[in-house]
């Protein structure tokens, strides 16, 4: 057999059909043009799916965070202020369940909570919570140094007060949200809170920001607070109610100073106190602003108000003598002084506060003309000034008042007001008869208000509130160095159970300084003193002393009566003087 | 091809290349401003609590103290003061 050539091979000559070519050349085509009309789907109409993943993967849209605004005095000194300060957050699921005690200890530790407690917490259903909101820079620092996984640490906000207790029923304070819940904290809650802004950024594969694309919202900064309080006069203000507390073994104590020239509330100081800075152990009684939102008989406090109604109707002069006796019948219970008196001036019935002479006083006049000027000082109505929780106090209608309520509620019994309400009507004397508006806001220049008596009335008034202090008054302890004073004491029995407690007082002073230019008004409320006297006289004017004496030398308030001059050897004042200033009033003795 | 179309697609080679150099140069720019912003953020918290710093060490709590107990310093009263007024 003669062997085949490759070239004319039968099995080579086979030609392979013509369709299978068409069909591999037109699946190729196919596959192409899939390709191609995929290509062209992603970038046309089905690209949103993948513009979002390409979006997730780069853009990201940022808090920006924006602070609580200050509380400043009126001097503009720090009295709260937000610092940034760390939270601690777990994150659960991610926190191994085989941590070793050794770091649970050491973080318990480091949040100052117990262990059991920390360990509940980690085991918590929640993915994420909060171990602790607030915590110092450094133990953030040492918390982050014990490389626990899922614990982090991100930057909050923390509010500090500095003054501490002398400040916090002012100021209040804030939750751990920043939010206001106490005193001016929570007034001005929407001015000082500040709102965070929302940005837009491109950030590379490691998180970082590499971009801004747009602000979406900007942030804005809470506004600062400028307040009417002095920092030094609350401060001291605070202190001399802490101490007239302390020593009288009494429940509690306020002070308010207000300054009647430009109605601007100097202080305003309660005790018990507490620390805004750690509020951990906070009771009730701490957080009470009695100042403001406790109310009360006010006792003799309110005779000058009673007598001053008698004056201006022109019932009774200053000079106008009047018989007391030792028991006046009115109702069943016969009204009584401290002390019998026979004969007294009205200006005597202020000085030596005879409840007697002020009821009989109250009984020549309609009970609507005690009334009137009752409510147009201002009692039976909650001051305006911007302050949570202020009360209104109760003076009843005087369509329903009875010889007895009249005359009871001539010296101050069966009528409510808070201690504020007190100084409020204080005021009135200082100006000569207005009512100022009263203000927590630092707010400076002379304020006029509405006059609700005469200046004559008022004036006569003052003379009579400085008898008060007087030898002879019921308050010589109120009396200020340097400085005339005038006010009126108040010694009431508190209300307890069925009927007035025999043996638990409230002291008050409501008092005036300097009577020459009046400057400022002072009230003292002390609560229940057990420890020797319980007389206002006795309790509350030495504070109300010390307050004036120190606020006015604050205050660079010249002395308005002759002081005497501290021994100081070999001076003399004529060759001491400059050009244009010349010493005054040097009185020097040994 | 000629010396137009030549021109146009150098000038558009620069222009690619500046559009990149641009690019960067803004991202660097924007890194410096973050990190100028983080840092005047921070200096504002360090003043801020300075701020708070000073207030507490000048509170009339802590003054009243030292003066009177570390100092031994009494306070002002008028029997010891000399007022001086403005001559007319």
């Amino acid at each position: 057999m003669k062997p085949l050539g490759f070239s004319t091979s039968p099995n080579l000559v086979l030609r392979l059909p013509m369709w299978r070519s068409r069909l591999m050349l037109f699946l190729l085509f196919f596959a192409f043009l899939m390709l191609l009309l995929r290509a062209l789907w992603i970038q046309g109409p089905g690209n949103a799916f993948y513009e979002a993943k390409a979006i997730k993967g780069t853009q990201r849209e940022l808090e920006l965070s924006a602070s609580r605004g200050k509380i400043l005095d009126r001097n503009g000194q720090v009295i709260a202020t937000s610092l940034e300060a760390k939270a601690i957050i777990a994150y659960n699921d991610v926190v191994p369940d085989d941590l070793a005690p050794e770091k649970i200890r050491q973080l318990a530790q480091l949040l100052q909570i117990s262990e059991p407690e920390l360990r509940r917490k980690l085991r918590d259903e929640r993915t994420q919570l909060f171990l602790k909101r607030q915590v110092e820079p450094q133990v953030a620092q040492a918390i982050k140094q014990l490389e626990i996984p899922g614990i982090a640490i991100n930057n909050v906000y923390r509010r500090y007060y500095p003054e501490g207790e002398a400040m916090a029923h002012v100021v209040g304070f804030t939750n751990v949200e920043d939010r206001g819940q106490e005193g001016m904290e929570l007034s001005h809650q929407n001015e000082l809170a500040g709102h965070s802004g929302k940005r837009k950024v491109v950030v590379d594969r490691l998180g970082r920001v590499v971009e801004e694309m747009a602000i979406l919202q900007l942030p804005q900064n809470g506004k600062d607070l400028q307040l009417s309080i002095d920092s030094k006069i609350q401060y001291l203000a605070y202190n001399a109610v802490k101490n007239a507390v302390e020593q009288h073994h009494a429940k509690a104590g306020g002070a308010v100073v207000i300054d009647v020239q430009t109605g601007e509330i100097l202080a305003l100081a309660n005790w018990p106190s507490y620390n805004p800075n750690d509020r951990s152990h906070l009771s009730g009684e701490q957080l009470r602003n009695r100042v403001l939102t406790d109310t009360f008989e006010p006792g003799s406090t309110i005779k000058p108000f009673t007598v001053s109604a008698a004056l201006e109707k022109g019932i009774v002069q200053p000079s106008t003598s009047m018989a007391i006796g030792a028991k006046f019948l009115v109702g069943p219970k016969p009204i009584t002084d401290t002390h019998p008196y026979g004969v007294l001036t009205v200006s005597q019935i202020i000085q030596k506060s005879s409840n007697i002479g002020t009821a009989k006083i109250a009984l020549q006049m309609p009970p609507k003309d005690m009334w009137d000027l009752f409510t147009a000082v201002g009692f039976g109505q909650a001051p305006k000034i911007g302050f949570p929780g202020a009360v209104s106090g109760t003076v009843h209608p005087y369509q329903k008042w009875v010889p007895t309520d009249q005359a009871r509620i001539a010296f101050g019994y069966g009528i409510s007001t808070s201690l504020f309400q007190i100084a409020r009507a204080y005021s009135v004397f200082a100006r000569d008869g207005e009512l100022i508006p009263l203000t927590i806001e630092r707010s400076p220049g002379m304020k006029s208000g509405p006059r609700v008596m005469s200046a004559k009335t008022a004036i006569e008034m003052r003379d009579m509130l400085e008898l008060v202090t007087e030898p002879g008054g019921t308050a010589t302890k109120a009396r200020a160095e340097g400085y005339r004073v005038g006010g009126k004491t108040g010694t009431s029995h508190k209300f307890s159970g069925k009927g007035y407690s025999a043996n638990q007082y409230r002291a008050y002073f409501a008092g005036i300084a300097p009577l020459s230019a009046p400057r400022i008004v002072v009230a003292v409320m002390i609560d229940e003193p057990t420890r020797g006297s319980h007389y206002g006289g006795d309790v509350a004017a030495p504070v109300f002393s010390t307050i004036v004496g120190e606020t006015l030398r604050t205050l660079h308030v010249v002395p308005d009566t002759t002081v005497k001059q501290m021994a100081l050897k070999e001076f003399d004042p004529v060759d001491q003087v400059t050009p244009n200033i010349t010493a005054q009033k040097v009185v020097m003795k040994r | 091809m000629n010396r137009a179309t030549f021109t146009l697609l150098a000038l558009l080679l620069i222009c690619a290349l500046s559009l990149v150099a641009a690019q960067q140069k803004a991202r660097k720019l924007f890194i410096a401003i973050e990190r100028a912003q983080m840092e005047e953020r921070r200096l504002n918290q360090e003043a801020l609590r300075l701020e708070y710093d000073q207030r507490t060490l000048s509170k009339s709590a802590r003054i009243q103290d030292s003066a009177r107990n570390q100092l031994r310093m009494l306070p002002i009263t008028p029997d010891r003061t000399l007022y001086l007024k403005d001559a007319q």
